[in-house]
């Protein structure tokens, strides 16, 4: 209906040649021009607003003020074509506007006799604010009148925002109200207001040639020259504001809105406290949001948008039309200023803006080339409209509302001063794609309440009384999320222990191995040992080191130090000697309790040394009392000492006292409640402190510990065994070490674990979720607890399904966590602060450095205020930030921000994104310095599992889903500014980690460590595959042969990754330790020798011999070698077989067979000596198809049954026999495509450049270039290698077929190829079964590279039904 | 009262938090931190106490006190 017939062109006399039509648009108008054109279906760059009239209108009045106002507004009735060829930008052209009820956009409804006649009309709007303009056909305006009820009507119009502004809106409005107000009254209207839009094109030529606008461009850019990293509350720091409906969220956000109020009182204070700092009450709002985004985003340093009318002095003043612009207004934001002094900054700050206030925004962000980065230069804007309207319709009052103030990037808070004394209306428009709904109502909510307290509290006080939370905030912070007291008992470590031990001795305490120990003879042990050490000098408040590995001795010698009342101080014996030695002399222990195989590694010493497993103590010990010894041990009382080494300075020794710890057991077995039936693993060296729940916490409520062997907690296989075999029920992995232990195939049967519980590191959800796939219905917790607050201070309780960070979760009992702004001020939810713990469970102090102890125990005022005083808080240095339902999530140190090229990066930020994308499992991100000067941001990652790889789409292979560092990059730029996109990205199969399995940032290989190319080439299929998993292992993309493991950055627990990868890819028993004594794939493959059988070249290569599934035979394509089917391995179960059949007549002395019969026959025998009888299991690509068949034909022959007959694109020999004999130039083309086209990064064909024959010479240097196993061929062989290929072509071309009496699984090489005459029904005749096809989307010399072999491989595990 | 030059000055200069002396009679007063609140605040100012009819557009199209006076009907 409001469609308005336009004029293509003016009416003119004769046609001017040169002139272009119409008018240039101004700078502001292309701005919104280009917005709309990058996605030119999207509404968000409506504009409109409201007016409410209280009072009768007359509708045909009304639409005749309309449209006489209108034809006075030339700037509004234009519409905007695209630049011509030759034009250098969009043009605007007048259009003319039909009269009411003849076209003129204008709808009118009587909407009083409707249940909610005001709703009615508001959805109406909304659904018009949602229909896009056409710009290049206009008009670009429409208008609607609502009768809602009696004296009261509602005027909507929704203007394109290339032509028109908020002020162009009041101009707009005015005029209508004047010529309507006129009319009503029979009297003439005055003449038009407007200024004309050729006037306002003209001003803006004139700007942009002249010395001021120079003058203004140097002024911006001196003033954003650090290019400051601007923050946004959204979190995510200067997102680029992608064209709408390209930022992922697909359809067209307009922006979301939530509108408040503040008081008339509140608002009277605020003006009345800009008088008195002599400042607008502007000024306050913006000082106001300034000090709030400051503070919400822990950031000194912040940007606001100011939207500027931009007609002061100017013509624009009088035309309605697009004229505003954005100014960065930067304010720093430093604890002691006072609020006063913000007030100056935003008064300063906006009079500084207003000078050079003509200059664009985005020429701003050009100049700076933030353009090019998708960078912003300004976080929220703040857009105050000080005036109301006040307009009156023939009398009728009226009120203005703004609908939709056009695209909102991050966030806009739009404020409206009401003209009425009702206080200040304040929308905040927020990015739908950035911001949840709930989010945007929170901030609001705060702001609104810190506006209230300025304007209650002195503008000269330091900011520091200002916090950003509300007071209801603070109180479920502080109070509600910590209600956590719980009364306990004051008890020590070891007393319920003996108690126990004394209630039921005959219960099993400990079981290592074979050796199973009662409490009663555990508890006999400790105590004759401890009456002891007793008689040595330790007693309460002294210390005993301990430095044996995880042992029986272990135990008892720490229960016997607790016994004696002394606290244990573990000393790990694969710490360096000096270590050792300075833990030895920092804490000056009693003695030091050891055992002969650790002895030697100790640092000399003069304390005594007890060696626990030395006969002549033992025999000394036999002579002491079996029973409980007295002590006067309390409480307060230290338990042990552990020292942290901290990112910065020598080791510190964390001392806790009992009270601490008995409070986080008490607390576990109210959690979590272990039964006399539960059996706890005791796998964390005692070094670390979640070891001291592993030891005592079973013993205390009389279930059983089970040791892990020693070195063990290394290994996944090992570990899944002993939980197996002992029954264990409760585990604690480092999430590094579950993701670990979740790859090792076994540990999806232990299903006998009731919970497992996570801490030392971030826990990432794609871990969780791996965990919740293997191991269904076991229950996982993450916990988080720095030393200093006795190991745990927070549990979660992680539930499938759930997304984004996994929480750390709540305070455990008697436990009050507080997250605070740097002036020590809660912060509320959603709002990262430093994390503080206080409470029952912190540690008595550092040993021996009163310094550093007061600096990190800081006083509690908090507990202060509720009436406790003398309570300290322990500050942890780690950044976190409630939920709203009161769990914490844990958001990296708070040392973790750096500055790169002078832009601050949030490394966490940089992880985040990339722990986002799907193909990602974890990510790392470190400013490193490989090269001096040269500081660049470096990410490693992990690849998501396949089961991860697989939710995202079906998966080529098993294993890790590959990850392309390129793409990824890709995708990590449309998510970060460039600034913030890593420069070097490393996979990894696993991160490098501390002894205590946490990350060790230091370990990380640099990105240029990566191998070398060239070498020698791999001597065999063997080494070829080991080098490929060694360079898969270390996220490289080639290692060479004799490189070393350790020397790549390989480390123990990257070790035994790739040794489960080994063992289930090859099929053998391969040891841990074997890597270390073999670190070079050549190395290896020697080692593996003995185990891996015959050589490269024999009749039978055993791919893999272990395994309890009947065996699968590969037969090799014209080549003769089977080496092309070693990636078959990983993509068919671990249990299955697999032998290469190879050629014979490639050792000297052998004889080629004058027939594919006699072939056929020569690897029958071969077969029966591995398995005499069927069902056989048999396969080729290519030559080898046809031999398999010829193969399967004579086992049947022999009664045999074959159960699979897989044929890899091979034809019988009738479609080849009309075809030409190669020569040996092809067979050198077929052994090149074989060894160079299995290649994954084979890109480039066999052949040589156009004419050039292939030589012998050529063929080699090239596999060699490409490191490929075949150029390690001897002259000799090669030779050979070449007479087979010449002779098994031959041999197929004469073959003559009989029938297999069977189904084939046959696959097609399904890209074209010049034989396109080959057809697989060739084989009909040759089988009396199916021909089941699958399509493999590849070339015929390309299916034995990795995609095509693992679907291969993934279709004949289907086939056989043990996939 | 009668409105005067140096009364537009020093009301000027006091919405701007500055010292008469330094408020040029022929300069942009946009350049001196003027602004539509505190336009709007002399707009009021001077109609409450000296009776002027002169609207906010009149004051921001040409921001100068020269400008200005004859709109106030001040003799420049």
């Amino acid at each position: 209906m409001r469609a308005a017939r336009t004029l293509d062109r003016p009416a003119t006399g004769a046609p001017r040649p040169a002139a272009p039509e119409g008018l240039p648009l101004t700078a502001a108008q292309s701005g919104m021009w280009f917005a709309q054109a990058l996605d030119p279906g999207s509404p968000a760059l409506n504009t409109a607003e409201c007016i409410e009239i209280h009072g009768e209108v007359d509708p045909v009045r009304f639409a005749e003020a309309l449209h006489r106002t209108v034809g006075e507004a030339d700037a509004l009735r234009v519409r905007l074509v695209a630049p011509a060829e030759g034009e250098s930008g969009p043009r605007q052209l007048p259009i003319a506007i039909e009269p009411p009820g003849q076209g003129f956009p204008l709808h009118t409804a009587d909407l009083r006799g409707e249940r909610a006649p005001d709703a009615t009309a508001r959805a109406w709007m909304r659904a018009d604010l949602t229909v896009p303009f056409d710009l290049a056909t206009g008009p670009l305006f429409a208008h609607a009148l609502f009768h809602v009820g009696d004296r009261r009507w509602l005027w909507y119009q929704r203007v394109h925002h290339a032509v028109m502004d908020g002020y162009g809106y009041s101009l707009i409005a005015r005029r209508v109200a004047e010529v309507y107000t006129a009319l009503a009254a029979g009297t003439a209207p005055g003449p038009s207001p407007f200024g004309r839009l050729a006037a306002l094109v003209a001003e803006d030529a004139a700007y942009r040639d002249s010395a001021t606008h120079e003058r203004d461009r140097a002024h911006w850019e001196d003033r954003f020259r650090d290019r400051p990293a601007v923050p946004t509350l959204a979190g995510r720091s200067a997102l680029p504001s992608l064209p709408h409906g390209l930022n992922g969220m697909g359809g067209t956000p307009i922006a979301l809105r939530h509108s408040a109020h503040l008081g008339p009182e509140a608002t009277e204070r605020l003006r009345e406290l800009a008088t008195s700092v002599r400042a607008t009450w502007p000024d306050v709002l913006f000082a106001a949001q300034a000090l709030y985004l400051a503070r919400a985003t822990r950031s000194e340093d912040v940007v606001l948008g100011l939207p500027m009318m931009g007609r002061m002095g100017s013509v624009a003043l009088r035309v309605p039309g697009m004229v505003m612009n954005v100014l960065p207004l930067r304010f720093t934001v430093t604890p002691d200023s006072t609020f006063a002094e913000l007030t100056r900054q935003a008064d300063l700050g906006i009079r500084d803006a207003r000078r050079h206030r003509r200059y664009r925004y985005a020429d701003i962000r050009r100049d700076l080339g933030l353009l090019g980065e998708g960078r912003a230069l300004v976080g929220p804007l703040v857009n105050v409209m000080p005036f109301d309207y006040g307009l009156t319709f023939a009398g009728a009052r009226s009120d203005a509302y703004n609908l939709s103030a056009g695209p909102v990037d991050d966030l806009t808070v739009n404020i409206y001063d009401r003209a009425d004394g009702t206080g200040l209306h304040i929308d905040y428009d927020a990015n739908p794609a950035l911001y949840e709904s709930a989010e945007v109502a929170t901030h609001q909510e705060r702001f609104l309440d810190l506006l209230t307290r300025i304007a209650d509290s002195d503008p000269h006080q330091p900011l520091t009384a200002l916090s950003p939370g509300t007071e209801e905030e603070r109180e479920r912070v502080l109070v509600e999320f910590n209600d956590t007291a719980v009364p306990v008992p004051p008890t020590t470590l070891i007393g319920p222990i003996e108690a126990r031990a004394a209630r039921r001795p005959g219960a099993t305490a400990l079981v290592a191995g074979e050796v199973t120990l009662t409490y009663g003879e555990l508890n006999a042990r400790a105590n004759r040992l401890a009456r002891h050490l007793a008689a040595l000098g330790v007693r309460p408040g002294a210390l005993a080191a301990v430095a044996v590995p995880r042992s029986v001795d272990l135990v008892v010698a720490l229960l016997a130090v607790l016994k004696a009342g002394g606290a244990y101080l573990p000393l790990d014996p694969g710490y360096p000697a000096e270590r050792l030695a300075d833990m030895l002399g920092d804490a000056a222990p009693v003695c030091v309790l050891t055992d002969t195989a650790t002895r030697p590694s100790l640092p000399d010493t003069e304390l005594p040394v007890l060696t626990l497993d030395d006969p002549a103590l033992r025999a000394e010990l036999a002579a002491h009392l079996p029973t409980d010894p007295g002590r006067p041990l309390t409480p307060q009382h230290p338990a042990y000492v552990i020292y942290t080494s901290g990112s910065t300075g020598r080791p510190k020794g964390v001392v806790v006292p009992h009270s601490a710890i008995d409070n986080r057991l008490r607390w576990a077995q109210g959690q979590y409640g272990l039964t006399p039936d539960d059996r706890v693993l005791q796998k964390t060296p005692s070094g670390f402190d979640v070891s001291v729940w592993e030891f005592f916490w079973p013993l205390r409520v009389g279930a059983t510990l089970v040791l892990a062997e020693p070195g063990a907690h290394q290994d996944p296989a090992a570990l899944a065994r002993t939980i197996r075999e002992q029954g264990v029920t409760t585990a604690h992995f480092v999430p590094s070490m579950l993701r670990l232990f979740l790859d090792e195939p076994s540990a999806a049967h232990c299903t006998g674990l009731r919970r497992v519980l996570c801490s030392g590191e971030v826990l990432p959800r794609q871990a969780a979720e791996a965990f919740h796939r293997t191991l269904p219905g076991v229950p996982l917790h993450n916990l988080y607890g720095p030393t200093e607050a006795a190991v745990d201070v927070t549990h979660h309780a992680c539930a499938p399904g759930e997304d984004g960070p996994v929480p750390i979760g709540r305070p455990v009992w008697n436990t009050r966590l507080y997250v605070l702004d740097p002036d020590r001020r809660p912060c509320p939810p959603g709002i990262p602060g430093e994390l503080y713990v206080a409470g029952a469970q912190l540690a008595t102090g550092y040993l021996g450095r009163p310094d550093l102890t007061a600096e990190r125990f800081v006083r509690d005022p908090f507990a202060e205020a509720a009436g406790r005083p003398g309570e300290r808080m322990y500050r942890t240095g780690d950044l976190a930030r409630w939920r709203q339902d009161g769990a914490l999530e844990y958001l990296g140190r708070t040392d973790h921000q750096v500055k790169l090229r002078g832009l601050r990066v949030e490394l966490g930020e940089v992880e985040a994104a990339l722990a986002a994308d799907p193909h990602v499992a974890a990510a790392c991100a470190t400013v490193r310095e490989d090269r001096p000067g040269d500081r660049r941001l470096v990410a490693h990652v992990t690849p998501a599992s396949a089961d991860a790889a697989a939710e995202a789409g079906p998966a080529p292979t098993r294993g890790p889903a590959p990850l392309d560092p390129d793409a990824l990059r890709a995708r990590l730029a449309t998510r970060l500014p460039d600034h913030m996109v890593p420069s070097a990205l490393v996979v990894l199969d696993a991160f490098p980690l501390t002894p205590n399995g946490k990350l060790d940032r230091a370990a990380l290989p640099a990105p240029s460590a990566a191998a070398r190319p060239g070498g020698r080439p791999p001597r065999g299929p063997r080494e070829e595959t080991l080098a490929r998993l060694f360079a898969e292992a270390l996220g490289l993309p080639r290692v060479g042969v004799d490189d070393g493991f350790f020397d790549l950055g390989g480390d123990s627990l990257l070790a035994a990754r790739l040794v489960a990868r080994i063992r289930a890819t090859l099929g053998v028993d391969l040891a841990l330790g074997a890597l270390f004594r073999a670190p070079t794939p050549a190395s290896l493959a020697d080692l593996l020798h003995g185990d891996g059988g015959e050589g490269a070249l024999g009749a039978v290569l055993p791919l893999r011999r272990t395994g309890d599934r009947t065996p699968l035979f590969v037969l090799p394509p014209a080549v003769g070698l089977s080496w092309c089917y070693s990636g078959l391995l990983e993509g068919l179960s671990p249990d299955q077989p697999v032998y290469g059949l190879q050629a014979r007549g490639l050792n000297p002395g052998e004889t080629l067979p004058a027939t594919m019969e006699e072939l056929a026959q020569d690897w029958l025998a071969r077969v029966r000596e591995i398995q005499p009888h069927g069902p056989y299991r048999l396969l080729g690509w290519s030559v080898g198809g046809v031999a398999a068949h010829t193969l399967a034909v004579l086992l049947q022959e022999a009664g045999e049954k074959v159960e699979l007959l897989a044929v890899m694109d091979a034809y019988p020999a009738d479609q080849w026999r009309e075809t030409p004999t190669p020569g040996e130039a092809d067979a050198l083309a077929a052994l090149l495509r074989m060894a160079v086209d299995d290649r994954p990064d084979g890109q480039a064909g066999p052949d040589g450049p156009e004419g050039e024959p292939l030589t012998r010479e050529r063929v080699t240097a090239r596999l060699r270039a490409e490191g490929s196993a075949l150029a390690a061929l001897d002259d000799d062989t090669l030779a050979a290698v070449l007479d087979v290929v010449v002779n098994n072509v031959t041999l197929m071309r004469t073959h003559r077929h009989r029938v297999f009496d069977g189904d084939v699984l046959f696959f097609t090489a399904a890209a074209p190829r010049a034989e396109h005459w080959l057809s697989r029904d060739a084989w009909r005749p040759y089988v009396t079964g199916s021909l089941i096809n699958r399509d493999i989307d590849c070339l015929h010399p390309q299916m034995t590279r990795p995609g095509p072999i693992a679907e291969v491989a993934e279709a004949v595990a289907g086939y056989l039904g043990e996939g | 009262m009668a409105l005067t030059l140096d009364q537009i000055r020093a009301d000027v200069a006091d919405v701007l938090g500055e010292d008469p002396a330094d408020i040029p009679d022929d300069e942009n007063l946009v350049d001196y931190g003027l602004d539509s609140v505190r336009i709007m605040t002399l707009v009021e100012r001077w109609r409450r106490d000296h009776g002027t009819e002169v609207t906010f557009v009149d004051l921001a199209e040409q921001p100068a006190i020269e400008q200005w006076a004859p709109l106030l009907g001040v003799r420049a």
